[in-house]
């Protein structure tokens, strides 16, 4: 099996904010374009792979949904030199002072990357109701070290902040970076993408890196009513066991993905795939998800009439800060299970679904 | 444009409740459009231009519904207790006067104050209406009701309940008539329940179908003492919206609009709203996606009986308005 870090490395070293996904969406449609048999953009942005299968007209197709954008920041006011800023997605401020960062300034004509640091300003300077807490997002700044006056003529409120921490290699097994949520899932669907070229496979698989996830699933649903599809798959990240984590909400880190279980999947799709990772002795844990899933499955589910969709995720540790952390082999395996998954539908797989809901 | 204003703003139609809203705006449009229709949420929907080579289908939508009250109970003694249809706060409750869709009026009162430092929720204020018994109150469970307030004319600002969206239903009025022609399809939507659910721009862009979506709603501002932490004043031209509460207006859109206002040297503002959304929101996720984004009128004291906006921003913004839709659009 080709090794998946490269790649998962190079997305994790742009940026691609919600709305703005165009640097991760240039890398990977390069990446599968020699993977798949057509690639075209909704009229969103998200990118539509399509590896045709085998069966005669009309096809079923399974769409594979891995959101593509990441988290960050945007400006809101510039401030004596200094930027203050929101959240583009959930962004976890507790752990922003001391992140280097890259503002994406269009004040200056063109488009300048200027580096710069998420910082926190002196605790005098705070209203007392901060106190000893972790300093809110709406009281951070975002330094780029440069006099006010040239600040103002190349920031414009608007312009994106991106996270600039450079990929690092944990233990030679562990990946940790900005953006893990969730390059590392469409890492993943690339990992199953390669697996299918030597295999037939008799459905339409339609590979799908979505946009503005993290601001309201807004690629997945509107692919989904393009595409069409007969099932669907969200690959996203979950929580990993960590420091001071419990075991029943968290999932081991190494020990290969979680399959979704509850309401917002199909308990039939789950079963399938439950018993196939079983035979090709891929480690899997269960997730409940008793409402909704937090993934694009969301969407997909109720897309246009409704489609049996399920969930794997990839355990994660640190989510939504500048420091996430994988396991490459957990991303290695989503995506062995994924291809084995489209490979063995059969022409008639959706006649045989039953409800069987234990 | 003023006494449009005047006549848009003092009109009752809460969300769900818009046909009277629906008739004032029915009247300013049907002589200036190539077809008129009303859809089944009662969205009103103005077609102008056929769009022709490379014209667009665009859709326009501004809100007709305001913020609301709603009858939950009437009580022996003929007092009204209520919830509230949109997002209303407490404080700008106590004294406010209410009209009722059936016509009735009341005034809101409170129950006796325990500690004058905490502020009511709704459940412990009611709206009088002069009844002395439920039985000759004349509202019922159910009855909805919008803030009484005259517009207010301040010579360079403009003050009235509902400026939220009555003023973007205004902007597109003023805009059908100043639009000579454009090569585009253009679809004015005068949409209905956008402060419940942006259900009427929901269903209207399904219907429509456009390629671009545009709402006209009103944002807020920063310029106020110890406001909102965010640049958009009044005075300073129409806002293009780049992100707000519910939304990322899509990039595109926001080079379109700002291109516009350049090349006719309109001023304008970027706008980082960091809470509450608009129909844009809606016409994003229709069907296959739509790229969408928010030209916003400036407006303080939002979802307060008296809000208030600068007339040469709403100029400002037809004359945005008129420019994006006179020329072709390239979205790359």
């Amino acid at each position: 099996m080709p090794d998946i870090a490269p790649f998962l490395k190079s997305l994790i070293s742009v940026s691609g904010l919600s709305g703005y996904e165009t640097p991760a969406a240039a890398l990977i449609e390069e990446k599968w374009r020699p993977l798949v048999d057509e690639i075209t953009r909704s009229r969103l942005g998200s990118l539509h792979g399509l590896k045709r299968g085998g069966a005669g007209e009309p096809r079923p197709s399974i769409l594979i949904a891995t959101h593509m954008d990441a988290i960050g920041l945007m400006v809101t006011q510039i401030v004596d030199g200094l930027l203050r800023v929101t959240a583009v997605g959930g962004v976890d401020a507790r752990i922003l002072p001391g992140t280097p960062v890259i503002v994406h300034a269009t004040g200056g004509g063109g488009r300048d990357e200027l580096p710069g640091m998420a910082v926190q300003p002196p605790g005098r300077t705070l209203p007392e109701s901060v106190g000893s807490d972790p300093v809110p997002l709406e009281h951070l700044l975002v330094d780029v070290g440069l006099l006010p006056s040239k600040v103002a003529g190349l920031v414009r409120v608007g312009d994106l902040v991106s996270f600039d921490t450079a990929p690092a290699d944990l233990s030679g097994e562990v990946l940790s970076g900005h953006s893990l949520d969730n390059r590392a899932s469409v890492a993943a669907l690339t990992v199953a993408l390669e697996e299918l070229q030597p295999r037939a496979h008799a459905w339409d698989a339609l590979a799908v890196a979505s946009v503005q996830e993290e601001v309201g699933l807004v690629g997945a649903q509107t692919s989904a009513f393009g595409l069409h599809p007969t099932l669907a798959v969200a690959v996203d990240v979950t929580f990993a066991k960590g420091p001071g984590a419990n075991d029943w909400q968290t999932f081991p880190l190494g020990k290969g993905p979680t399959l979704g279980w509850g309401p917002n999947i199909h308990p039939f799709l789950h079963k399938t795939l439950k018993d196939l990772a079983e035979k090709l002795e891929i480690p899997v844990s269960v997730e409940p998800m008793p409402r909704h899933s937090g993934t694009d499955a969301y969407a997909l589910q109720v897309a246009a009439e409704g489609i049996p969709t399920a969930v794997i995720s990839i355990p994660l540790r640190y989510m939504h800060t500048p420091v996430e952390a994988v396991a490459v082999k957990d991303v290695q395996r989503a995506g062995r299970l994924l291809a084995a998954f489209i490979a063995g539908l059969e022409v008639d797989f959706v006649e045989k679904i039953v409800w069987e809901e234990s | 444009m003023k006494s449009l204003i005047q006549k848009l703003t003092e009109t009752f139609s809460p969300s769900g409740y818009e046909s009277a809203i629906r008739d004032v705006v029915r009247a300013e449009v049907e002589p200036l459009a190539d077809e008129v229709r009303v859809d089944a949420l009662g969205n009103l929907i103005v077609r102008k231009g056929n769009g022709s080579g490379q014209g667009r289908r665009i859709m326009l939508a501004g809100h007709m519904d305001e913020i609301g009250l709603i009858a939950s109970h009437v009580d022996e003694n003929g007092f009204v207790r209520f919830t509230t249809i949109g997002g209303i706060r407490p404080q700008v409750l106590h004294g406010a006067r209410v009209v009722f869709v059936n016509g009735a009026r009341g005034v809101i009162g409170g129950e006796r104050y325990e500690n004058w430092n905490q502020m009511h929720p709704y459940d412990k204020m009611f709206i009088d209406v002069g009844a002395a018994s439920a039985k000759d109150c004349p509202v019922r469970v159910g009855d909805v009701a919008a803030f009484e307030r005259a517009f207010l004319d301040m010579g360079d600002k403009l003050v009235a309940k509902s400026m939220d969206d009555r003023i973007g239903v205004a902007v597109m009025v003023e805009t059908l008539r100043q639009l000579k022609s454009t090569p585009h399809e253009v679809y004015f939507v005068f949409t209905t329940q956008e402060e419940v659910t942006l259900g009427g721009a929901a269903t209207a862009a399904f219907g429509v179908d456009p390629e671009i979506g545009v709402s006209v709603d009103v944002t807020a501002t920063g310029d106020t003492p110890k406001g909102e932490k965010m640049e958009v004043s009044l005075g300073k031209g129409p806002a293009v919206k780049i992100k707000d509460g519910g939304m990322l207006a899509d990039p595109r859109i926001v080079d379109w609009m700002i291109r516009s206002a350049e090349s006719a040297k309109i001023p304008y503002q970027r706008e980082v709203l960091l809470g509450g959304t608009t129909d844009a929101k809606a016409m994003q996720v229709a069907r296959a996606g739509v790229p969408a984004g928010c030209l916003s009128i400036p407006c303080r004291y939002i979802h307060s009986p008296s809000e208030m906006v600068e007339y040469n921003d709403v100029q400002n913004a037809v004359k945005l308005l008129v420019a994006m839709l006179s020329a072709p659009v390239s979205l790359d």
